[in-house]
């Protein structure tokens, strides 16, 4: 490994954010570096024995049980189960502030260290922002429909993007080309000039309810946008089997798709879409195992990067522009890490006080109930039918909220035995386990029971909202927790608005109604089990998942914002930051394909920046 | 005898640097498992350690008979010398294979192709001396009284931690919690591993007869407190052991192994009541909470029985396909009929996305 070579791009983190950036500049033959802490996992082709990092085995992703040690936590001792891509809480953990005040670690549900990051693990679901998202306090400043919780300081705290969906479009389109992802555009709220969409695959059986509930409802329905090919990829050289033959069998419908790795080429990872397809490049250079711990300025310049290798040796590397995208929280944390040791790099980060600040997630959550019939649920990718009906203005107004959400099946949830034991009942990452285990009566033929009565037969539909920005809601340095290099762990304050409680139990009942229209033909009266959002914990049956966004939200403020319309740190020439971290407000939809829009936008702004 | 394999250096570096790579030699691995003082304390999932993987000989295809096993050790500023060996039996106990640095990492590596379904002792050679493995927790004591480091490949049967009585007992206290042992259950077991059997399906399937458990989700517990959950041995050695005296105390003439299900049963259910003397004959100095131990075997039971068969238990696919066979139309709360050509694989198709000979997928290798 090199010492202090100088490259004209080194982006850290090999995810949504930082991946289209390696591939628009490697096309422009600028020489770019990526810096991966995590491992180069392989698919089968990338394999010299033809066998993939990857497999389709559940005690891949749930983990063994392990013991949090971390002293001095409101969750210390308890257990927790990591797959073999996600940190261990011991050496690594987020800290949360519980709303009793004490603090706890924890585990997002899509962090994930390797190359590709987040996208090796997801389902893949793939939705672009409606275009009010982009626009949220334009649209709520002087509304007379609002809700009264979300009064004129609340209001206040909200911004617009500073581009509209118009001005990311282009980049929208050249995400979904270059990705590689299937779907329908009709009946889509936010409109497309191209449709890039590959052809989508029959959907589960299991699906047809929730397609019946939207239909009967008039949630008009498409098919979920998915990161999974279905067809040849032209633009990342990827082939798929001959899966319409009847005889031959294969394909992406495994079961194995949301929380694992896929050991061929039908998910489409930043890294198997983007940069797979130009690692023999002369031009780019990618460092797995490297763990970037800190950078140095001088003045508005990143002069060096501080690394540790995969054996822990120190070293430094330099480029002319340093693009930070490890995800949102540890994005952040770098960067408040790099200015400790540096006031002079504080101050010019974080001079108005707001790196760290308005930390997002999602509004989540949605129905779950059993439905009649039993189904192969392993024949899936993740999610069969989506809706915008709740991203409508209508609806927005109609409810008093201050903004909207998608609304998509699940599918592979629960499809596979070991994940039906540890999710029943569980409402996050740190329940698993919990209602089996206790569940002391199942056994036997109660055991049979319980899998007469759950397998193959649940069926969920979850909604992703914007949540409401609030300046308090923030990433911090732990003061005393420690990773395993003996830097501060980020510390996550966050709280819901009451009004996000209220969007979430007013999308959570859109999702009921679909389950209770589509399980009965369309009367509305199927019995539903649970229904709620992510802030009722242990009354929910929400299924589980996690963003992290905010946290250095751009803007045109320099006073307002951490970085500029092109990502720029503001009083830096040369750093950017092209995670999650860049949102202001956070989208009602996945966020992945609006961060690689992003990327590519901002990589196609450096490519002619004269910067490089 | 196994045979060198060339793995890449990105395959072991992959490995290391999760687990090896720090800088503070905290104890934070350790649940209880290691004494104070012992350095796999601060090594993160030190049990991964020799990396077992999957083997396929690139030229021919062939090698589904076979793990691929790295042995990775740290030679941090050439500490151990310049050379590092390993002697084991899977290879030779005479005679030495280099491990080779890993470009010019601290880490030294060497694989092999072992046989599945093994198990093997081995040691390191380094400056002329000879030692277990620094770095892989599970140790084994050799009929001298020597000390050596412990590995087994996929779809392992034999008991590794529990001894004899504890496996019975434990395969007694498994067979109370999953469905395979009621009538209905055990009728359909029989016929599922008969019918593997006259179809001539791979050897390792009839490996199920052999066990006293056909599922083998005792012998999946056994693989997994052996390796990836050591630091719940204790908890199944001191509640076996528990176990064991409490039916003995009930019973007082009997080989609490071959008393009838009925006493499981009941000591079963005593055990979901945590009051100090709720069990009469439980230590609850030794052991106070029964009912966490319950916890902690419904969770291996359940996994144990639909894990993947690599892992030691759901032998031959039997939990799975009892899954795909064994549940109800709920339309009829009745078993669908055999013949429905709609779904011949049953509300579960494990098999399409699995490679041969287990599965039937023509794309994934495994």
């Amino acid at each position: 490994m090199a010492s202090a070579a100088e490259f004209d791009i080194v982006i850290i983190g090999s995810g949504g954010g930082g991946a289209p950036i390696a591939h628009t500049l490697v096309g422009a033959g600028k020489s770019v570096l990526v810096i991966e802490k995590g491992p180069l996992f392989r698919t089968q082709s990338d394999d010299p024995m033809g066998l993939s990092d990857y497999k389709r085995d559940e005690l891949i992703s749930d983990g063994p049980e392990k013991v949090l040690t971390v002293p001095g936590l409101t969750n210390t001792g308890a257990s927790f189960y990591t797959s073999h891509i996600e940190p261990d809480l011991n050496d690594e953990p987020h800290v949360y502030r519980d709303a009793d005040g004490g603090d706890y670690a924890t585990i997002e549900g899509y962090t994930c260290q390797c190359v590709g990051g987040g996208t090796q693990h997801y389902g893949g679901v793939s939705l672009r922002f409606a275009p009010l998202d982009f626009k949220l306090r334009s649209f709520n400043e002087g509304r007379r429909d609002l809700r009264q919780e979300v009064s004129a300081d609340v209001v206040a705290e909200m911004r617009d993007w500073p581009l509209d969906y118009g001005a990311m479009e282009p980049w929208y389109c050249k995400a979904e080309k270059l990705v590689g992802i299937n779907g329908t555009r009709q009946n889509q709220l936010k409109p497309a000039s191209e449709d890039n969409y590959q052809t989508p695959l029959d959907p589960n059986p299991i699906s047809k309810f929730a397609f019946d509930g939207m239909t009967a409802l008039k949630m008009a329905p498409y098919r979920t946008p998915q990161a999974v090919i279905t067809q040849d990829h032209a633009p990342s050289g990827r082939k798929v089997g001959a899966f319409a033959d009847p005889n031959f069998v294969g394909g992406p419908k495994t079961g194995y798709v949301n929380r694992y790795g896929d050991p061929l080429d039908y998910k489409s990872s930043a890294w198997i879409a983007l940069l797979r397809p130009i690692f023999h490049e002369p031009n780019l250079t990618l460092w797995p195992n490297t763990v970037v711990t800190h950078l140095e300025a001088d003045g508005p310049k990143v002069t060096k990067l501080h690394l540790r290798d995969a054996s822990g040796r120190g070293s430094t590397v330099s480029g002319k522009v340093v693009i930070v995208a490890c995800s949102a929280i540890e994005s952040v944390r770098l960067l408040m890490l790099s200015g400790e040791s540096d006031p002079a790099f504080a101050q010019r980060l974080n001079g108005n006080g707001l790196l760290g600040r308005y930390f997002l997630t999602h509004c989540f959550g949605g129905a779950s109930t059993i439905m009649p019939g039993r189904h192969d649920k392993s024949v899936t990718i993740d999610s069969d039918w989506a809706t915008d009906f709740c991203a409508s203005e209508k609806f927005i107004r109609d409810n008093g909220l201050w903004a909207g959400g998608a609304i998509y099946n699940n599918t592979s949830d629960q499809a596979l035995p070991i994940s039906l034991g540890r999710t029943h009942g569980a409402t996050d990452l740190d329940t698993l386990w919990h209602a089996f285990n206790n569940d002391f009566g199942a056994v036997g033929d109660k055991f049979l029971d319980f899998l007469n009565t759950q397998f193959g037969r649940r069926l969920s539909v979850s909604f992703m909202a914007n949540q409401l920005p609030q300046r308090d809601n923030r990433i911090e340095l732990h003061d005393r927790v420690r990773d395993k290099w003996g830097r501060r762990v980020a510390y996550i304050i966050k709280r819901w608005h009451a009004h996000d409680e209220y969007l979430m139990m007013t999308l959570a009942a859109k999702c009921r109604d679909i389950l209770a229209f589509g399980g009965d033909g369309g009367q509305g009266k199927y019995p539903v089990e649970g229904y709620g959002g992510v802030f009722m914990s242990e009354n929910s049956l929400a299924r589980i998942a996690n963003h992290i966004l905010g946290g250095a939200r751009f803007g045109t403020n320099p006073a307002d914002s951490v970085l500029d319309i092109n990502c720029r740190a503001w009083n830096f020439d040369n750093l950017y930051v092209t995670d999650g971290a860049f949102m202001p407000t956070s989208g009602g939809a996945n966020p992945t394909l609006t961060i690689q829009a992003n990327a590519f936008r901002v990589g196609d702004h450096l490519a002619t920046s004269g910067l490089v | 005898m196994s045979v060198v394999v060339n793995k890449d250096s990105v395959y072991v570096l992959n490995h290391c640097a999760r687990s090896l790579s720090r800088d503070n030699a905290d104890a934070r691995h350790n649940y209880g498992q290691f004494d104070a003082q012992d350095p796999r304390s601060s090594i993160a999932e030190c049990w991964r350690f020799p990396i077992i993987d999957s083997y396929r000989n690139p030229d021919d295809g062939s090698g589904q008979d076979l793990n691929l096993v790295t042995f990775v050790c740290v030679n941090r500023a050439a500490a151990l010398g310049d050379a590092v060996a390993v002697i084991g039996s899977f290879s030779s106990l005479i005679k030495p294979t280099p491990l080779q640095q890993v470009e010019d990492s601290d880490y030294w590596a060497v694989s092999f192709a072992v046989p599945k379904g093994q198990t093997h002792y081995y040691k390191f050679v380094a400056g002329g001396r000879v030692m277990p493995d620094p770095i892989n927790p599970q140790r084994v004591r050799r009929p001298d009284g020597s000390e050596w480091s412990r590995f087994f490949t996929e779809y392992c049967t034999d008991y590794l931690v529990l001894e004899g009585w504890e496996a019975r007992l434990l395969e007694r206290l498994t067979d109370h919690i999953l469905p395979f042992r009621t009538t209905e259950g055990q009728r359909w077991l029989d016929y599922y591993y008969q019918s593997l059997d006259k179809t001539g399906r791979e050897a390792q399937f009839s490996v199920a007869y052999r066990l006293d458990q056909p599922i083998g989700a005792a012998s999946f517990i056994d693989k997994l407190l052996a390796r990836r959950e050591q630091h719940r041995l204790i908890d199944y050695r001191i509640c076996l052991e528990l176990c064991y005296q409490v039916l003995q105390c009930w019973v007082p003439d009997k080989d609490p192994l071959t008393l009838p299900k009925e006493e499981y049963k009941a000591l079963y259910e005593l055990m979901t009541d945590d009051r100090p003397g709720a069990i009469a004959g439980w230590d609850y100095r030794r052991y106070s909470s029964p009912r966490f131990f319950l916890q902690l075997l419904r969770r291996h039971a359940f996994t144990g029985a639909f894990a993947h068969p690599k892992h030691g238990g759901n032998v031959g696919a039997a939990g799975w396909q009892f899954l795909a066979h064994n549940l109800t139309d709920p339309a009829t709360s009745r078993l669908p009929l055999q013949h429905a050509s709609k779904m011949p694989a049953g509300y579960f198709d494990w098999a399409r996305a699995l490679e041969p000979p287990l599965g039937r997928n023509r794309e994934y290798r495994g």
